[in-house]
Order: C-alpha cells, then structure tokens, then sequence
C-alpha cells in the first residue's frame, strides 16, 4: 500500500479536479546519501503519490549534487529535502518547503497545489497585500515546524501567501528534527517559530495581520 | 502520516456558520448537511481542535484507541462528505444583532448566515507566575505534542493532574529522560486508568502537594522554584523544560457582551444549545458544562444543528 490510503488519493482526485486551474510544478531536490537526508526517499515518495492523482501536477526530482546547477539557480544551498512551487508558467514564488512536509503540513501542501494552478494569487485581505507592496528588498521567512504541531500549518500558509504577494519575499517551512542546528541557531523549543531575516520575530500561531506587521518589522 | 486536507472557495451566504473546526463543529456541520443546510466551518488552524494534541483517543465509544490527529481528519471528511465545507481563518469580528448573522474573518472575508454555531473551544490555562511569559517558548510549552521532540533525552516538568495531564506525561515519557509530574493535591483527578499507566512507568515521578511559584532561567527554562503546600518549604527544582496542563480557558473573548457568559466566561445555552440569542447556538468546551470531552462535543453539535434545523429552516 502507498503512503497516501485509497480514500485520500479519492478525495485528492475530486479536490483538485473542481480546484484546479492550470498546471503547476513541483520541485523537488533530494540526496540518495541516507546519513545526509533521512526522509528523502519518502518526500518524493509522497509528491509522486500526490502528483499521480492530476496530470496536471509536474513533478520534478533533481538530486542535490547531479543536478548542481539547477539547484543553484533555486538557491537550495544543500538543504535536503526541499520542495520548490512553481506555477504553470514557470514562475518562482519563493515558496519553499525544507525538509519533509508529513503529517499536518501536508495539507499545505494540497493547498499550494491548487494555489499555484490557479497562479498563486495571494490568499490575504486587501489590507494585507496593500502594506506588503512596501517590502523592496529580499526578506525571507522561515517558519520552524514540527509534523505533530496542528498550530503549524496555518503559519506556513501565512508564510506561504505572504511571499506570493510581494516577489521580494520568500517563505519556507522548515521541519525542525531534521535540521538541528540550524533550529538551534535559533534557539527554537516551541514551535510555530517564526523567523525573519535570521532574526527570531515570534513564537505561536498569530492571526494574519499581526503575521504582516511583525514582516513589516524586520523587513527594515 | 499524511493529512492531505484541502480547502474550496467559498461563498457569502450560508444557511449555518460554525466557528470552530473541533468535534463540536464538526459534528454540527455533519449534522447540517444531512439536514440539506449548506454550512461553512471556519477554522483558525487545522481541523480537529484540542483532538490533534491528544496522542490517543481511546474513551469513543465503538473505536479502540485512536491517534487524536486522525480522529480529527476522519470527522473532518465525514462532514464534508456530506456537503460541508472549511475555511481556514480567524474570526475578527460576530455581528449577531440583525436576523441574517454576520461573521468577519482576518483574510477580508465576511460571511453572512441564518445560524452560527460557536464551537471555539478552549486554551491553555496559563500558570501566572514569575517567568512564565519571558521564558514561554524557551522551554515553557503548553504543547506535548508539538513541542516534546526538542527535550529528547532530558528532564522535563509537568503540571497538573487531570486527564490531559496524565495523557502528555505518558506521551512526554516516551521522548524525554525524565517527567516530572508536579501537583498541587495529594492525588490526581485524572482516569483511574491513566493514573495506573502514569504510575507503572519507570521515567515519571511525582511531586505531591507541591505549587510552582516561579520558572527561572537565563534565555532559557534552567530550574523552578517550588512550594510544598503541606510543610510550606520552598525548594528548586533543575528541569530544562515545563510542560503546563492546569485546565482549560474559554475561547469566548469575541462574544463578550454579544452572547450571556457564565461566572468563569464560558457560553450559557438552554438544553438545545442555544444562547440567549435566537439562532445563536454554543457547543462543545466553550460552554457551560460538567464534562468536557470527544464524546460530550459531539453530542452538542448534533442537538445544536437537529434544533436549529427544525426551528429556523423549512
């Protein structure tokens, strides 16, 4: 049996054939070193199950040392897994997934799938992409998880929508366990934890326009 | 584990509003959908409530033992199977004052119904002492499961001792060296059954009649200061994490002044599970109540949505 049980790939196929738009695709950078990337095998496992169930979802497997220049180009700086979202034209978001989505995150997962078909327009209040359109440099967000937080998924979605609104910033999930130290860098021992621009903004899942001021914040 | 949840668009106009996405909401918008009324739940994280921090669910009549995390999921597709839909946001803003409801959402949504069903459930009750708030997040969890991996091999607190308690002290000491249950009684008011499970376990001990009076540590959790209520010594205690698990607080802050509250601000309904306001109904832990459980959520939700149903729709 797949990852994904018979009645998930049933309702995934229902879910995306009345959500779908376009096509969308998924990057995704792997190692075949085991000590390296634990869960990589089982990362693209999954993407493949999920990506079977529409033809219009294209996945793309690139592993982290062959495929050297095109991670470059995706600045994956060797961090395996990560998962990149593009839209149908080839466009780049800065949504970025590092280390294995499981358990809740994986229905953000779903939701940039449909996102992305559909262009990834940004899922916020108008307020919301109004005070984002000020950001003019490269900010980036990373919002540490663990796969058993139900708290998570909500501010990776935030995180995610948020840098679809202004091609200035970029947004990752990051699952601590299996980036330890960079999870210690950043002291991180509750999560959701919320970094911006490598500086600690806040712990815990916030409401939505209090997630844009703290990246107004230190965007600066 | 997988959740493969998914979102559709959604409309302006719904028959039923539910605010909540745990087993009361769920329950309601089930309910609702065999009922031929067109619902929305309006969740503000993942669906499932307070259930996705429970390990295992095992008191739910006709299933065994459960992961919370896919109890939830289950009730989530059941209800969608029959036509209900979510949406994930906060609420912002309850306007109860007209005939039509409306809710407003932190995503510039607003949402218009005949009924809302609140089912926001509950939080975390904090202790109130002396480094809680600085050291929350640097050690200072209300969250086993979510927060447990990162005290892999060392020596954490717990407090409380009521089912949750015991549920995250189990959960707890099969990740940490150490738990360490600190309760104010001399005995737990949690399950005969958990207890029995807590006390077998070799990695949890237990520190009886003993209040925390202060959490101290420089960036992060290094020790507690403790009270034994019996002899009235105080004493530290070196943890590198607190695990707090005292109860519960309602999540009715949006309703103050809209809907009547009891003395410690949970929801006042009627047996139907309605408020003082006509086509306003409250479910789950958020209301005035004995029992706060999987088993009793569900059970408002169902009475909420069949009441409303056969007094507010055709």
């Amino acid at each position: 049996m797949g990852l994904l049980s018979p009645s998930d790939v049933e309702y995934l196929k229902d879910l995306f054939s009345k959500e779908m738009q376009d096509e969308v695709k998924i990057l995704v950078f792997k190692s075949d070193d085991k000590s390296k990337c634990e869960y990589c095998d089982i990362t693209v496992d999954v993407l493949k199950e999920a990506a079977e169930t529409d033809d219009r979802i294209q996945l793309e497997v690139y592993d982290i040392e062959d495929d050297e220049i095109i991670a470059e180009k995706y600045n994956v700086k060797g961090r395996v897994p990560t998962i990149i979202f593009l839209t149908s034209d080839g466009v780049d978001k800065g949504v970025r997934y590092y280390g294995i989505p499981s358990g809740h995150e994986f229905s953000t997962v779903i939701q940039n799938i449909i996102s992305f078909s559909k262009g990834a327009q940004p899922e916020l209040s108008e307020a919301s992409k109004e005070k984002l359109k000020a950001i003019d440099k490269p900010t980036e967000i990373l919002v540490f998880v663990t796969p058993t937080c139900p708290y998570c998924p909500r501010a990776v979605q935030l995180a995610h929508e948020i840098a679809k609104a202004n091609e200035n910033i970029t947004s990752a999930m990051v699952e601590a366990n299996e980036f330890p130290e960079w999870s210690m860098q950043h002291q991180v021992s509750a999560v959701p934890h919320i970094v911006i621009n490598d500086e600690t903004a806040f712990v815990g899942a916030y409401p939505e326009d209090m997630f844009v001021d703290y990246v107004l914040q230190h965007a600066r | 584990m997988f959740f493969v949840g998914g979102q559709t668009h959604i409309k302006d106009y719904y028959d039923i509003i539910v605010i909540g996405g745990g087993p009361a909401g769920m329950s309601a918008a089930l309910y609702a959908g065999r009922a031929g009324l067109s619902c929305l739940v309006i969740e503000s994280n993942i669906s499932g409530g307070q259930m996705n921090e429970t390990d295992i669910i095992e008191n739910y009549p006709g299933i065994d033992e459960i992961q919370g995390a896919v109890l939830a999921e289950k009730m989530k597709r059941h209800a969608e199977k029959f036509g209900a839909q979510f949406h994930t946001a906060t609420v912002v803003e309850v306007d109860f004052s007209g005939q039509v409801k409306r809710v407003k959402l932190d995503d510039g949504n607003t949402i218009s119904s005949e009924v809302v069903v609140i089912a926001t459930g509950a939080s975390h009750r904090k202790l109130n002492v002396p480094g809680e708030r600085e050291l929350s997040a640097k050690g200072v969890s209300y969250c086993a499961t979510c927060d447990g991996h990162f005290f892999k091999g060392k020596t954490v607190a717990l407090v409380g001792g009521g089912d949750t308690a015991m549920t995250e002290a189990l959960y707890l000491s099969n990740i940490v060296e150490k738990v360490i249950v600190i309760h104010r009684r001399d005995k737990l008011r949690a399950t005969k059954i958990l207890q029995d499970r807590a006390f077998k376990k070799e990695n949890i001990e237990f520190l009886w009649n003993t209040i925390v009076k202060e959490i101290r540590g420089n960036g992060k959790v290094e020790s507690l200061l403790l009270e034994n209520k019996k002899t009235g010594e105080s004493f530290t205690l070196k943890v590198d994490g607190i695990f707090i698990a005292i109860g519960i607080t309602p999540n009715t802050e949006l309703f103050k002044g809209k809907v009547n509250l009891d003395s410690q601000g949970y929801i006042l309904t009627d047996e139907n599970m309605e408020t003082n306001i006509k086509g306003v109904y409250a479910v789950g832990d958020v209301r005035s109540k004995r029992l706060r459980q999987v088993i009793t959520a569900v059970a408002d939700g169902a009475i909420a949505v069949t009441h409303a149903a056969e007094n507010y729709f055709d």
